[in-house]
């Protein structure tokens, strides 16, 4: 089985008509980091509150098919279950420090306390995030007095904490400047590496490229296609759906620079180095 | 940013206190002023009160706590010096407005008792970590998400504060006159609430994502990174209070 | 407005942590990118032009004249600024309102506020909202709205803080348009930014602040050549210059056109390569 299956989903937010999610079938598999693109109102964000249970506990609303994660169906088990299998990091770190601790050590704390973790499993697992996550030197500063970076990669060490079998990472450097989003793409660097399986959600389509190992791509609720970031990004009408490539295929194309025997473009440089040389 | 609580870090006998106790000081204290509702003994415990937030070295800090409820306490002395049902005995007179000896005695009991609640939730607030409050209601069986209920109460005029600059920033650099005559500060005003408001019901439905996230309302029994504290004098305190509160039901019954 | 000079100022918040100290930069008629770090005084900077912060020491003089003395509310008329985040400033309850509110406050009749606001409306495609409450649109409309409601104060000079933050591809494109027509109507347009990309399509000079100093001030194209200077101040080049870096070429590229152009003039000079 694989770690999440969606079949037949579709949901709608309460007290409006229109479907967010129509209709998506898809799986992940253990160890797999997918990647999701659409534009700003093709469901990406609700996609990610429904993998993570959000929806249908927290927002309710009309919402048929099943999510299954890690053997659990979402729809039939409360979002403290659901968040010991999968962890959601958003967009803002700011709103994403609970303000219920007052030391980086502790935020990482609060939802080992929740799961009713030891004390020794817990100091063991906060100090393997912190550092996991380069954090560690700040463990005993209050979150609210840390650099947008910092704040999302200790957002992301108190999610880790808990040990989930899926990262889901909504747009997690949109808010950050580019040193911070630096910091966080190199932590999503170690974790793909590591075989942790990830969701991610983002507009740099540079990064989609380089870490995900399938593409979803989304428009106005519906799954328009999913494959590899090659097949994806090689396709002519990504501009219909308000997108475009990575800059290196643009390029490509261009170029006419093509994997041989195949319609398919390069999507990293180092591809597209590869591909020019032997051409 | 700065953190995001009204909590004052000191080293203070006051901040040492189980905040259980605190809770008790301000329910006692408001019950003191309900059962004896006499100005002067309402006074007396008000100055005790103030007399905690001075060793409790916030009293400084309490001073914008109390100045914005000042105006609520103008309107009421306004309203109870026009208004109260017992006016009889004329004080003195602004233009065609007459104030009353029995309203203004009605009114000022109500100031001190408002003063009073006031400054009681200060010691509480200034004084307590809001983290340690809550966890500590949390292990005495109270339910987490009540607990975060709290929290974020608490949170609220804290994020306020730091919306407002931005926003006033933003609806200046648009032509909006902030500086100047009384008029023109509160006509400036409006653009304002709207804002404020709906940003910080935003923030509060982000964060309650992010708790929902960490699994806060977990049905299986939570565990504490922290060692219980151990609290001075936890039992003496509390049972003082109660000793009070007591002795004024017997007095006032008596007497 | 011709030029916008910031001369000798020092600014601080708070006298242990000085801001800036004797920053002077000559904003002119080519359309300027503003990067650095959080932290680097970008936003103190854009602040204390348009009046929200007042300087120390120091002067800021719109074509030679101080304007020291004015309120925000008076440089109103003349400069706008986007910021970051609409949320900061949406208050009516329908778009209309929202955007008139800058133009009837700076002295516009409501006849003229309304005709300027639907100009706005127009140039960031959502004059088919007009009647629609702004909280009832998504994000990235509600910052269109936000910057629709300075354009329509017709002013001569906007600013503008991050505003392709959470835009797509879409939305990037009428933010590219919006800034090439007010530059083609003579006004001064200044843009702080952490998108180097867009900062190298769109701008034509680019000033990079590091802890309050400007350390590069030039045409975009000379400033996104300074590899090292930028990584100093912690930014990359746009992707167009990573490529051409990786591909091992020296020359600076910024354009995905250029280089393009350049690669297709190397395939046919080496026709062994093709």
């Amino acid at each position: 089985m694989s770690t999440i299956e969606v079949e037949n989903l579709k949901y709608r937010y309460p007290d409006t008509t229109k479907l967010v999610l129509n209709d998506l079938n898809f799986s992940v598999e253990k160890g797999e980091c997918l990647g999701i693109i659409g534009e700003n109102t093709a469901g990406k964000s609700t996609l990610c509150y429904a993998l993570a249970g959000l929806v249908p506990h927290f927002y309710k609303g009309a919402y048929g098919g099943k999510v299954t994660v890690n053997g659990l169906v979402v729809r039939d088990h409360e979002i403290a279950t659901i968040v010991e299998n999968i962890g959601l990091v958003f967009e803002n770190p700011f709103s994403q420090m609970t303000g219920a601790k007052q030391t980086v050590y502790e935020e990482v704390a609060f939802g080992l306390e929740n799961m009713g973790l030891v004390r020794q499993e817990m100091h063991t697992r906060i100090e393997k995030y912190l550092k996991l996550l380069a954090v560690y030197s700040v463990k005993d500063k209050n979150p609210f007095d840390l650099s947008g970076g910092q704040m999302q990669r200790v957002a992301i060490a108190s999610v880790l904490a808990m040990e989930p079998e899926v990262l889901i990472l909504d747009e997690p450097t949109s808010q950050l400047d580019p040193q911070g989003s630096q910091e966080v793409f190199e932590v999503i660097e170690e974790l793909t590496k590591g075989g942790m399986t990830i969701i991610l959600v983002e507009h740099k389509m540079d990064k989609i490229a380089q870490y995900a190992d399938r593409v979803l791509l989304l428009h106005e609720g519906r799954q328009v296609d999913l494959d590899t970031p090659e097949n994806i990004f090689s396709r002519g009408d990504l501009t219909d759906f308000g997108l475009t490539p990575p800059v290196v295929t643009t390029i490509a194309k261009a170029l006419g620079i093509q994997y041989p025997g195949t319609k398919l473009y390069p999507v990293t440089i180092e591809e597209f180095k590869r591909l020019g040389e032997d051409k | 940013m700065g953190s995001m609580t009204l909590y004052v870090e000191k080293n203070s006998l006051i901040h040492h206190l189980d905040p259980l106790v605190k809770l008790l000081y301000v329910a006692a204290s408001i019950a003191l002023t309900y059962i004896l509702p006499e100005p002067l003994f309402i006074a007396g415990v008000l100055f005790i009160t103030f007399l905690l937030l001075v060793v409790g070295k916030v009293f400084r800090n309490s001073l914008p706590i109390v100045a914005l409820s000042m105006v609520l306490i103008f309107s009421l002395v306004i309203v109870q010096g026009f208004f109260h049902p017992d006016n009889a005995t004329e004080l003195f007179a602004i233009g065609p407005v007459v104030f009353y000896e029995e309203g203004l005695t009605v009114a000022l009991g109500l100031v001190l008792r408002v003063l009073v609640m006031v400054g009681a939730f200060s010691v509480l607030i200034l004084t307590t970590r809001p983290d340690e409050m809550v966890e500590r209601l949390i292990k005495k069986g109270m339910s987490p998400k009540i607990g975060h209920v709290i929290l974020s109460v608490l949170q609220l005029i804290p994020q306020m504060r730091a919306t407002m600059g931005k926003i006033t920033d933003a609806q200046r650099s648009r032509g909006m006159e902030t500086e100047g005559k009384l008029l023109v500060r509160i006509k400036a005003f409006f653009p304002l609430i709207g804002p404020v408001v709906l940003n910080s019901l935003n923030e509060t439905k982000e964060r309650s994502i992010a708790l929902e996230m960490r699994g806060f309302d977990a049905p299986g029994k939570k565990t504490f990174l922290n060692e219980e504290k151990i609290y001075p004098y936890n039992k003496q305190f509390a049972g003082m209070l109660v000793i009070i509160i007591l002795l004024a039901i017997v007095w006032r019954v008596i007497g | 407005m011709k030029t916008f000079t910031v001369r000798e100022v020092d600014f601080s918040y708070s006298p242990i942590i000085p801001i800036f100290q004797g920053l002077t930069i000559d904003f002119d008629s080519r359309t300027t990118a503003l990067v650095g770090q959080n932290g680097a005084g970008k936003t103190t900077l854009v602040k204390l032009m348009k009046g929200l912060l007042k300087p120390d020491k120091g002067e800021l003089l719109v074509d030679g004249k101080s304007i020291s003395e004015q309120t925000a509310a008076q440089l109103a008329k003349r400069m706008g600024l986007v910021f970051q985040n609409p949320n900061d400033q949406v208050f009516k309850t329908n778009v209309l309102d929202e955007v008139m509110f800058g133009p009837l406050n700076i002295g516009f009749s409501k006849r003229e506020a309304e005709k300027q606001a639907m100009n706005a409306l127009r140039k960031v495609a959502l004059e088919s909202k007009v009647a629609e409450n702004p909280y009832d649109l998504s994000l990235s409309e509600r910052k269109l709205i936000a910057l629709a409601s300075i354009l329509a104060m017709d002013t001569e000079m906007v600013i503008f803080d991050e505003p392709t933050m959470g835009q797509d591809f879409a939305g990037k494109e009428k933010i590219k348009a919006i800034i090439q027509e007010l530059k083609a109507e003579g006004k001064l347009v200044i843009c702080i930014l952490h998108d180097m990309d867009f900062a190298a399509e769109v701008f034509e000079r680019t000033i990079v602040l590091n802890q309050g100093k400007v350390i590069l001030d030039d045409e975009t194209r000379e400033v996104f050549s300074e590899k090292e200077v930028l990584e100093k101040a912690f930014l990359e080049q746009p992707s167009v210059s990573q490529i051409a870096h990786a591909l091992g070429f020296e020359k600076s590229f910024i354009h995905e056109a250029e280089l393009i152009q350049f690669l297709k003039d190397v395939q046919r000079l080496n026709p062994d390569l093709s």
